[in-house]
């Protein structure tokens, strides 16, 4: 893909300028401004994995998914359940070792994410795709419903995470500021995933086919390729990673019904920036909108303006959309 | 003549004009048949608004509120084919200007009621113009996304703008008597149902003009209505910024209604509301929005007490309204994208065809 030079020097002006504002912002406090770009990048890999389905499911069937944020607060709640005792599944008895259990309630948040993505794949959508603004109302009333359903299941309110597990008690140092290895093993894995997943759509065969059904679905099925079965692979995946972010997510952010939508809005933010359907351009949206998010939380410290950073992306999504709506890797058809 | 003319639109409308006769005289036909005072009961020389009438009157109330909007996310969805995800932002900030008028200037109270008024129709009317401008040129989904930003973006502000009492909101103490629906609801009511009345006229009116024309030509194809030399843009302006004042009108009647201002009237469950009830009752009709409020606004409140009884479990019909809505909008949208009235009016074509010619 031939990606435009003046979308490069773009990102690196908006990178550099934001971490330049932090580092002058932070009186050349260099724990304050590694703190800020680490919990940036946190940020970013939390967006990168609601991001990542959103858009390559746009890329590859032309649906906007306003259900993804929701498989994210899915994720979150889900592993809540299994990670602590009462709820809908009590592991407690079973599986009493809470290192042990973390890594099942993120599978059961990965497994429910997946079910119910092929679920709306294809039971629901599959039936509209000669309806493309029914299929983005749809979306839409699938999230009300799942959501409700959450707040049905385990009520309105919010739960924060309270089971103490290895990784996110662990702190360790730099420059003199405690950063959490938790913190610090997810943006690891995210940049795994990132890698992960690039090497899947370039390598495999299946990555392939993914790849020239975003560029032209109907070309690929006229070749003879069942290009349906790879919409509910690409719509599945793209569900069950959103649930990994949110399962991961949880340890921080705890469970509650504002999740979904909060998420769902950085998300479409990032996946705009980027530009529709580029895996790359998610992948560097991604990092960008978490740091700009951590740069404003920073910046909001202390100031009248404490929503800056809960409208930060919005008003990405704003400028982006005014300015250039083919985002930063998007074709400029 | 114009004998003729008036005998002729009784008779199109004997059906409407019927139903309004029967809204008119409703809380009084409810009060007689319960026994009920239409004015509440008297206590000192204020009204305690208690018994079924006064109750009803707030469930029609709300109704017509509800209905306002989805007719004015009917003109944009449903009539011109703008998809916006962000319609709960003019319920709001209609509802927020009112009430800003009201509680936090000098005016006095009758004159800060008219300005409230006019003031938050006219800043909807050119904020819907402004988001209009700045983001018609996108498309379909893009549009829909930038309002949804758009929506969020004032929600959220408004949730922790100190002004304002942030999440908990401000109360509407300072209404003028013969309006509060707290002492007088029976005027309160004739005056939603006088509005809801002329929304209706007004969007039926609109629809049978010229513009309304090119309306339904820019949702059917506007390249097409652009290639004519319509010039569409403006025409999906205009759509939205008279559904972004109508909608204000439903904000205000809201926050006076409930005599409270807070964030939830920027949530996203008034867009979600008239979206839903829209595509329910049939998109691009005129009676749909009304239907599919009125059926699924009776249903909640009918249902509210009810419960289901699984078994060992009782579910409480009220904590999976939300569930229940969803699922009949899924419906819908699956089996019935014409919705009630949509869908009514193809089958009673079908039956009209298949009879043999006479």
């Amino acid at each position: 893909m031939a990606v435009r030079r003046s979308s490069i020097v773009a990102i690196i002006v908006v990178i550099v300028g934001l971490l330049a504002f932090n580092l002058l912002k932070s009186g050349g406090n260099l724990g304050n401004f590694g703190i800020t770009v680490l919990s940036g990048l946190f940020q970013g890999m939390l967006l990168f994995l609601v991001a990542s389905g959103l858009s390559i499911i746009f890329g590859l069937m032309d649906i906007l998914n306003l259900a993804q944020g929701t498989y994210f607060m899915l994720g979150a709640y889900v592993a809540y359940d299994v990670q602590h005792a009462g709820g809908v599944v009590d592991l407690t008895s079973v599986v009493p070792d809470p290192n042990l259990r973390f890594p099942i309630a993120v599978a059961a948040a990965i497994v429910v994410g997946a079910a119910l993505g092929v679920v709306l794949e294809r039971g629901l959508l599959r039936r509209l795709y000669s309806r493309p603004i029914f299929q983005l109302v749809l979306t839409f009333g699938v999230s009300l419903v799942i959501i409700e359903l959450i707040k049905f299941i385990w009520s309105t309110t919010p739960y924060s995470w309270t089971e103490v597990f290895g990784l996110r008690t662990q702190t360790f140092e730099l420059f003199g500021q405690g950063f959490s290895v938790y913190r610090l093993f997810i943006i690891g894995m995210g940049f795994l995933l990132i890698i992960g997943i690039a090497l899947l759509l370039r390598r495999t065969r299946t990555g392939i086919i993914i790849r020239a059904g975003v560029e032209d679905s109907a070309m690929v099925e006229a070749l003879g390729i069942n290009v349906r079965s790879v919409f509910t692979l690409v719509f599945t995946l793209g569900c069950a990673i959103a649930a990994l972010g949110g399962a991961v997510a949880a340890p921080f952010l705890g469970a509650s019904s504002s999740l979904g939508n909060a998420f769902l809005l950085q998300g479409i933010a990032v996946v705009v920036l980027g530009g529709m359907g580029s895996y790359e351009g998610t992948a560097v949206g991604s990092i960008m909108v978490g740091l700009a998010i951590a740069v404003a939380q920073d910046a909001a410290i202390g100031t009248s303006f404490s929503v800056l950073p809960s409208i930060t992306p919005m008003l990405v999504l704003i400028l982006i959309l005014l300015l250039r709506p083919s985002g930063l890797f998007g074709n400029t058809r | 003549m114009m004998a003729s003319k008036l005998t002729r639109t009784l008779r199109d409308n004997w059906l409407l004009i019927l139903i309004f006769i029967g809204l008119l005289v409703f809380p009084h036909a409810v009060g007689w048949l319960t026994g009920s005072s239409p004015m509440g009961v008297p206590r000192g020389d204020r009204m305690i608004m208690r018994g079924e009438s006064v109750r009803w009157q707030a469930v029609l109330i709300e109704l017509f509120i509800l209905s306002i909007l989805a007719m004015s996310y009917n003109l944009m969805f449903g009539f011109t084919g703008v998809v916006s995800f962000g319609h709960a932002l003019f319920f709001g900030v209609g509802g927020y200007v009112l009430g800003l008028a009201l509680e936090y200037t000098q005016m006095e109270t009758g004159t800060a009621l008219v300005m409230g008024i006019l003031g938050g129709v006219a800043i909807c009317g050119i904020l819907g113009l402004l988001i209009g401008l700045v983001s018609l040129r996108l498309r379909g989904v893009y549009f829909a996304i930038f309002t949804l930003a758009i929506a969020e973006m004032f929600f959220i502000y408004f949730g922790r703008l100190s002004l304002t009492r942030a999440e908990d909101g401000f109360s509407i103490t300072d209404l003028p008597q013969w309006i509060d629906p707290a002492q007088n609801r029976l005027n309160y009511y004739y005056v939603a149902l006088i509005l809801f009345v002329l929304t209706f006229l007004f969007i039926r009116r609109l629809m049978n003009s010229p513009t309304g024309a090119v309306f339904k030509a820019v949702r059917e194809n506007e390249d097409r209505a652009q290639s004519i030399g319509y010039n569409t843009l403006n025409y999906k302006l205009l759509a939205i910024t008279l559904a972004g004042m109508m909608a204000a009108v439903a904000g205000m009647l809201q926050i006076i209604l409930n005599k409270k201002v807070g964030p939830e009237i920027l949530g996203i469950t008034y867009t979600v509301d008239p979206l839903v009830m829209t595509i329910i009752g049939g998109i691009g009709t005129f009676t749909g929005p009304i239907i599919g409020t009125t059926g699924l606004h009776l249903l909640e409140t009918v249902l509210r007490e009810a419960t289901i009884t699984l078994g060992p479990i009782v579910i409480r019909v009220t904590d999976i309204w939300g569930v229940l809505l969803g699922g009949i909008f899924i419906l819908v949208v699956m089996v019935f994208p014409q919705g009630v009235v949509g869908t009514w009016a193809r089958w009673t074509a079908r039956s009209a065809k298949s009879e043999p010619p006479a």
